[in-house]
């Protein structure tokens, strides 16, 4: 059975239901492309305070302002950290649960399930690790309850800490369902059962099959969701608001405390952080689309 | 393709010449009466924090259907924060929109003077409404916002003093000094802390006055020397004692709504409001334990008002009017100020009330958690210059958290 | 892989992991659900001492309204995720099978490149001059723009060789468009298209800050209406605020649940 290979094919072909993709991906440049690319015309404005309701006309002072304080690259390493742990756990995670659960997973109550989290909005997973994990919440209760600590103060910190515990458990709670789901689909689509035969059949072991033919179909084929999957973490907002401290905050956080500081003169800052969030943002694009690969004939 | 995007651009184009105001027709000649028959049919849209379901209910459940009953005015509230309305009606005003989709908002804490900065309220009208002869403009805690007089362009609506509450079970005796707060929090580490927000700031203020002698020392527009010349010692004050805070002071919580899910659940000992009848509320929703009290600094806490506003280029000027109107009535003050109710302070003067409403007011049921409005009193500190405020905010964050 | 045939535990191990991961999909739902009946819970105590339907009467037979906006809400969202998903299901077909795929599937990232809270602002300026501020089908615009990248990236890793090997038979055998998809593509897809209309629905249904920019009050969604209780102090009112906005998707769910749940 083939697997992957290049179809040369794709030239000058007037495949029918074309046309519709193309007006498809217009529609698209025109309702999201044109918009953004505004925005970032008008943030780059409001950050030099060409345009703005408060400001004085070009200048470079909010640039420098933002860049004399240290709290915009802790903020960037903070939010790349913790995006980096969610995602690396995240997919570990599914994986091993999607491979070991795949049959209840296709077939019984857990197919059906295992939408439920999908269900959970960034509020309210917040909430809910707060509510189950901070000092007086119900985990600390029932550790209490089987007498394995005395009291709150010796309950471990896993919320407001200094290493975004709860943050990486609300993330958690909310992308590994997704990703469980996308790989059982995708295994499916894949026929990687029938392929693992066929590796098995040409005498491969178990644990061959497991790392080079399952994984890195999976990993392949949902390259792009996970690489969406860093940039929604990275970006994230409400999570970090309750379950984070303030000094360092992640990116989203510190861009709206700048946005809704008490003096609006200083809003320009805010759009400061936001492109140089997109900077990066767009950095890590480049640089996952150049190592990784992103599917179809990759 | 590239006509499509040539389209496009000529659709934002055309767009973006600006919409002409409707001719409300100015609202300045008009007798009361007329205001309020120009007012029937209107949809009136108000913005404001909809986090607490006692004020939802008294908007939703009384106010609004009376207002519809009565002048035939239709109330839509709608959810946005202090700095949420601001950014809309700034990105309205640079975006040169004639009529904003926001007639009138709550206006809470320095949202005043931001909106005057940006010229976005309409006035001055508080001169204009009937129900407005019941209010002293010369009470220093109603006419005067952070400092700055409103001078009719927004109308006091409610009054509250931050206070401190405690449970008597586990507190039988809170500290009344900063001395005695000092010596409390050494003596039960991880118990106490305050939130990163309006809030918390509010206490520190409150704690810079009395570091600065006293009520009036602060008062005025900001004075960067004076506050060059105290604020250190509330530094110090602070960080001295920081590491007996909740969580060794290394972080704060970001909302005073969590601070009181912690005092509710036990893990600190203490919370603040800037309401000083949040705690009857609280109590009565059964978040806080009925042996919760509410107290009040020796050295003094901060007194404000909150008020609501007209956008300046509202569409619904008149609805609006007679809205406010509504709320500074005897009838709905009174209502709201029932601590099942709501439980906020009203802003009618006792003297200036008519007759037949002076009995209600001072026979409202009394409160029971929060401490009575004339026992706090004396103590309540004015609002500083908002400056001040910036200067707390940025400080905290640099003098105290990012401290090690 | 086939099932490991070993030992008595091995095989008994399987489905406890597929119950405890059941049940700790389930748990927040209870939890939740629980925590707004509750009317006394205090510390250290593990289950709630009183619970009763208070709160659910009040708030549902209350002023708020809440019926109302639930239907908007749902037409909406419906209105935003079966757009992105079946353009997203096309387009990223196209793009999956263009030359070009790398630079296209690039563009389906754009929307996602620039912080959230930041872009509310920027595009709200945009809309006001387009006139389309305080309008539904202002609102259901924003929400698709991030709900159609979605899709494009979602899909744009479904379609491969194999898929496309299939349709040109079909093409071959003399068949039109409408019976490729009919018969060959949307019964493989139904998996996939399911998915990303759940995910699509919640990426709008759960669309709080830009919805309040853009509708300015005029669009009342439900999420928007609850969504600050969530935030508040009162951990009951924001349970039964998260029950109300968790609700409508899981019922979404549980109608939809024959084309979800296979038989052994």
């Amino acid at each position: 059975m083939k697997t992957s290979g290049r179809r040369s094919s794709s030239s000058g072909r007037a495949a029918p239901g074309n046309s519709l993709g193309r007006a498809g991906l217009v529609l698209f440049v025109l309702m999201a492309l044109l918009p953004i690319l505004f925005s970032l015309g008008y943030a780059a404005a409001y950050s030099t305070g060409t345009i703005g309701l408060l400001s004085d006309g070009f200048t470079w002072e909010h640039w420098a302002a933002v860049g004399r304080r240290g709290e915009l690259w802790s903020s960037f390493g903070l939010s790349l950290y913790i995006a980096f742990v969610t995602v690396v756990l995240t997919v570990s995670l599914a994986l091993v649960l999607a491979l070991y659960l795949r049959r209840p997973l296709g077939y019984g109550a857990l197919s059906y399930i295992i939408y439920f989290p999908l269900a959970l909005p960034a509020t309210v997973a917040a909430f809910l690790v707060f509510q189950l994990f901070s000092g007086a919440g119900y985990a600390s209760r029932i550790l209490i309850r089987l007498g394995l600590i005395d009291g709150i103060d010796q309950f471990p910190g896993l919320v407001h800490d200094a290493f975004g515990i709860g943050i990486i458990l609300a993330h958690l709670g909310l992308a590994v369902p997704f990703f469980i789901l996308l790989f059982v689909e995708i295994y499916n689509t894949e026929k990687v059962a029938a392929l693992a035969q066929v590796a098995q059949t040409l005498g491969a072991r178990r644990r061959d099959v497991l790392y080079r033919v399952t994984v890195p179909i999976l990993l392949t084929r949902c390259f792009t969701n996970i690489i969406l999957l860093f940039i929604a973490v990275l970006g994230s907002y409400e999570i970090p608001l309750l379950l984070g401290r303030q000094a360092p905050q992640m990116v989203s956080v510190l861009t709206m405390r700048k946005y809704a500081m008490f003096d609006i003169a200083q809003k320009p800052e805010a759009f400061i952080v936001a492109l140089l969030y997109t900077v990066l943002v767009l950095v890590l694009i480049l640089v996952a689309f150049r190592k990784g690969r992103t599917a179809y004939g990759a | 393709m590239r006509l499509l995007v040539a389209l496009f651009g000529t659709v934002l184009l055309l767009a973006g010449c600006g919409d002409v105001p409707e001719a409300e027709g100015d609202l300045e000649g008009l007798p009361w009466a007329a205001v309020e028959t120009r007012a029937q049919g209107q949809t009136v849209n108000l913005m404001m924090w909809t986090g607490d379901p006692f004020i939802n209910d008294y908007l939703r459940g009384y106010v609004a259907p009376t207002l519809l009953d009565r002048y035939g005015v239709t109330l839509n509230l709608s959810s946005g924060q202090g700095s949420q309305i601001v950014a809309m009606l700034m990105t309205e005003i640079e975006a040169g929109k004639g009529k904003s989709e926001l007639d009138m908002m709550w206006i809470n804490g320095e949202t005043f003077y931001q909106l005057r900065q940006i010229d976005a309220l309409y006035g001055p009208f508080t001169d204009r409404l009937p129900n407005a002869q019941y209010i002293d403009f010369g009470n220093p805690f109603i006419g005067i916002d952070f400092q700055q007089p409103v001078e009719g362009y927004e109308a006091p609506w409610g009054n509250v003093q931050l206070t401190v509450i405690y449970d008597t079970t586990r507190t039988p005796n809170p500290p009344r000094t900063r001395e005695a707060l000092a010596a409390w929090v050494e003596a039960h580490p991880g118990r106490f802390t305050f939130d990163n927000a309006f809030t918390g700031m509010s206490f520190l203020k409150s704690l810079l006055i009395d570091i600065a002698g006293g009520p009036g020392v602060l008062d005025g527009p900001y004075d960067a020397d004076k506050y060059a010349r105290y604020a250190p010692a509330l530094w110090a004050y602070v960080n001295g004692i920081k590491k007996y805070f909740w969580k060794a002071g290394e972080t704060y919580p970001n909302s005073v709504a969590q601070l009181h899910q912690m005092f509710a659940g036990g893990e600190v000992d203490f919370t603040m409001s800037n309401n000083d009848g949040e705690v009857d509320n609280k109590v009565l929703q059964g978040l806080f334990p009925p042996t919760a009290r509410a107290y009040v600094l020796d050295s003094g806490t901060i007194q404000n008002s909150h008020y609501m506003g007209i956008v300046k280029t509202a569409p619904n000027k008149a609805g609006a009017m007679v809205a406010i109107n509504f709320l500074i009535s005897p009838e709905a003050q009174l209502r709201k100020l029932d601590p099942q109710v709501w439980g906020d302070g009203t802003v009618l003067a006792p003297d200036r009330l008519p007759p037949e409403w002076q009995a209600p007011f001072e026979n409202l049921p009394t409160r029971r958690h929060a401490p009575k409005r004339s026992e706090i009193q004396d103590k309540a500190l004015q609002e500083l210059a908002p400056e001040y405020m910036i200067r707390l905010y940025e400080d905290f964050r640099t003098q105290v958290i990012e401290q090690r | 892989m086939e099932p490991r045939t070993g030992t008595f535990t091995r095989r008994r191990l399987r489905p406890a992991v597929a119950a405890l991961v059941a049940a700790l999909c389930l748990f927040p739902f209870l939890y939740l659900l629980i925590l707004s009946l509750v009317q006394e819970w205090s510390f250290p105590d593990v289950l709630p001492e009183v619970l009763s339907l208070d709160l659910w009467a009040r708030v549902l037979g209350g002023p708020t309204a809440l019926g109302g906006s639930f239907l908007l809400s749902l037409a909406i969202s419906v209105g935003v995720a079966t757009a992105s998903t079946g353009a997203g299901y096309v387009t990223g077909k196209y793009i999956a099978y263009h030359p070009r795929r790398q630079v296209l599937l690039f563009l389906a990232y754009v929307p996602f490149i620039m912080s959230p809270v930041i872009l509310g602002t920027c595009l709200m300026y945009l809309y006001i001059k387009a006139d389309l501020t305080g309008s539904v089908l202002g609102v259901m615009l924003a929400q698709t723009m991030f709900a159609y990248g979605f899709s494009i990236v979602f899909f744009s890793a479904f379609w491969n060789t194999e898929l496309r090997a299939l349709e040109d038979l079909v093409y071959t055998l003399g068949g039109s468009p409408y019976q490729a998809y009919r018969r060959v593509l949307l019964p493989m897809s139904k998996g996939m298209l399911l998915i990303c209309f759940f995910q699509t629905f919640l990426i709008s249904w759960f669309q709080y800050g830009l919805t309040i920019l853009i509708g300015a009050g005029k669009v009342q969604t439900l999420p928007v209406k609850v969504y600050e209780y969530i935030g508040e102090a009162n951990i009951y009112y924001a349970a039964l605020a998260s029950c109300l906005l968790v609700l409508p998707p899981a019922l979404l769910l549980w109608a939809n649940k024959r084309f979800v749940f296979k038989q052994v």
